[in-house]
């Protein structure tokens, strides 16, 4: 008895992922068809690329800068330990390029940007808001969601860009201040291993992480049923959903291209 | 020669659920005429409205609008016909993003075909004829129900469309407001000679603004004619739903009273 819950239970779990993920797609390709040829409301698009992208570069410069720092106070003890200072800015460098740049920001991102966009299409589906548009002939996919789709996937990966500077500065700062490296040591460190494919392995990840985060919280704020109770669950679902998207897609990423 | 119905609803059925909302009903609204709809809460009212404006679609049966099929169409082929139709939410679907001189403008701006200049003197017109003159600027958020509702009417009507649906156009207005919002919309529907569908809860306010009267009760229509003697209706239910009666054969009283 116990054993036929626990089936019910993963089969009705399964089925609930199964037709998230469906309608994901299926919104996806509603974005993509909007987009040939462009149906784009221009003043939507640069509201969102504001409220998205500029909105973002505070809280983006503090979490970069501390995560570069991070990378190097760790690895400060070792390298001081077996003489290795040149080698501190690679590591950072590396690790945060490659992995804790796109990722973090990304993750960032979602939980400022992500969830306030699911919560706001999420809003205005309870309050027939979309009902609103389409008795004016206004389609909701290409008036609302394709300019913030393309907002986040554009903001995402200038803010990933913008972190990866601010990270390496984070960087150098500790290193200078902390760990008594001097700033022309770190520089090389950088610019002599660290190669253009590192940052640029960060900027593909980037884009397709606004992709998963752009699609997870259009697609949970328009499928919201209920009140304000249905917009709760469908921000917690967006978030969630936008979480573990970017860690897989950054697996994948990393296995078939990154090695 | 006879002229073509603006609305015609041939046996339309729709099922939430496990629950038949709609069992068959057909329906037809001559042009230029005023039909209410009244009936029991969840009797499927504000369902027929959106059946009308392709917001819904129905399981069964056929709707067909200004002369244009509404079932099995795609968005994009729906848009020409909802052009052509002004719609009040009961919930208002005012945009939050838009102050109120701008949701108002939006149906003429999404259109196209008028000035900017002509535009805002349509749309001041329409904001001084429900009485909200000075409050252009403002968010919807900053507005009471009973404006948020006169905002959504000026909404519904800036565009003289040739079909308007107003959904409980009075609900949480005072009698006095209510009757300026009839008094707008009856003099409103003179001008453009519109076919007027509305839902209220109000029978008494809604038979003075109507030409005929359809009432709604188990997904059927009981009765249908003129409003001014729906009060003497031959049907039992209809006339205690009328009437307001707590005795009588209208299943939903007797099961929410006992």
């Amino acid at each position: 008895m116990i054993g036929d819950k626990w089936v019910a239970a993963v089969g009705a779990g399964g089925m609930k992922i199964a037709q998230e993920v469906g309608g994901i797609m299926i919104l996806s390709g509603q974005v993509l068809r909007a987009l040939f040829p462009p149906r784009i409301d221009r003043r939507e698009l640069v509201k969102n690329l504001y409220k998205m992208g500029n909105r973002s570069v505070p809280i983006i410069v503090l979490t970069a800068f501390f995560a570069g720092a991070l990378m190097v106070l760790q690895a400060g003890p070792f390298v001081k330990k077996f003489g290795a200072t040149s080698l501190a800015g690679y590591g950072a460098g590396y690790a945060v390029l490659r992995e804790i740049g796109p990722i973090l920001i990304a993750l960032m991102f979602s939980g400022r940007v992500g969830a306030n966009n699911t919560a706001e299409l999420a809003t205005m589906t309870v309050t027939e808001q979309l009902d609103g548009l389409r008795a004016l002939a206004i389609d909701p996919v290409a008036y609302l969601v394709v300019p913030r789709v393309l907002a986040m996937m554009v903001m995402l990966v200038a803010l990933t860009a913008l972190g990866d500077l601010v990270a390496l500065a984070g960087a150098m700062v500790v290193a200078r201040g902390m760990l008594d490296i001097d700033w022309m040591t770190m520089y090389h460190s950088f610019a002599d291993t660290l190669k253009p494919f590192d940052f640029l392995l960060g900027i593909y990840k980037s884009i397709a992480f606004g992709a998963a985060i752009a699609m997870s919280s259009c697609y949970f704020g328009v499928a919201v049923r209920g009140g304000a109770v249905g917009v709760g669950k469908a921000v917690n679902a967006a978030v969630v959903a936008a979480a573990v998207s970017i860690m897989l897609l950054d697996f994948f990423l990393t296995y078939l291209v990154g090695g | 020669m006879s002229v073509a119905p603006v609305i015609k609803l041939t046996d339309v059925g729709k099922r939430y659920e496990r629950h038949d909302v709609l069992g068959g009903i057909s329906l037809e609204v001559a042009a230029g005429s005023r039909l209410g709809l009244i009936g029991p809460a969840a009797s499927g009212k504000s369902v027929i409205l959106k059946l009308v404006a392709g917001l819904e679609q129905p399981d069964r049966g056929s709707v067909e609008v200004l002369g244009t099929e509404m079932v099995g169409k795609r968005e994009v082929d729906l848009g020409a016909v909802r052009r052509r139709i002004g719609m009040l939410f009961q919930n208002y679907a005012l945009f939050d993003f838009l102050t109120v001189e701008r949701n108002v403008a939006f149906p003429l701006e999404r259109r196209g075909g008028m000035t900017t200049d002509e535009i805002a003197a349509k749309v001041a017109e329409r904001l001084r004829a429900v009485g909200l003159a000075g409050s252009e600027h403002k968010l919807t958020a900053e507005l009471s129900g009973g404006m948020k509702k006169r905002v959504g009417i000026a909404r519904a009507t800036v565009a003289d469309a040739e079909l308007v649906i107003y959904d409980e156009p009075t609900a949480g207005l005072d009698p006095v407001t209510t009757q300026k919002i009839y008094d707008l919309l009856s003099a409103d529907q003179i001008r453009t000679k519109a076919t007027v569908i509305a839902v209220s809860s109000d029978v008494i306010a809604l038979a003075g603004f109507v030409d005929e009267i359809a009432f709604l009760y188990q997904g059927k229509i009981l009765y249908r004619g003129p409003a001014a003697t729906i009060a003497d209706a031959p049907d039992p239910i209809v006339r205690q739903f009328v009437r307001g009666e707590l005795e009588g054969p209208l299943e939903d009283v007797r099961r929410d009273a006992s």
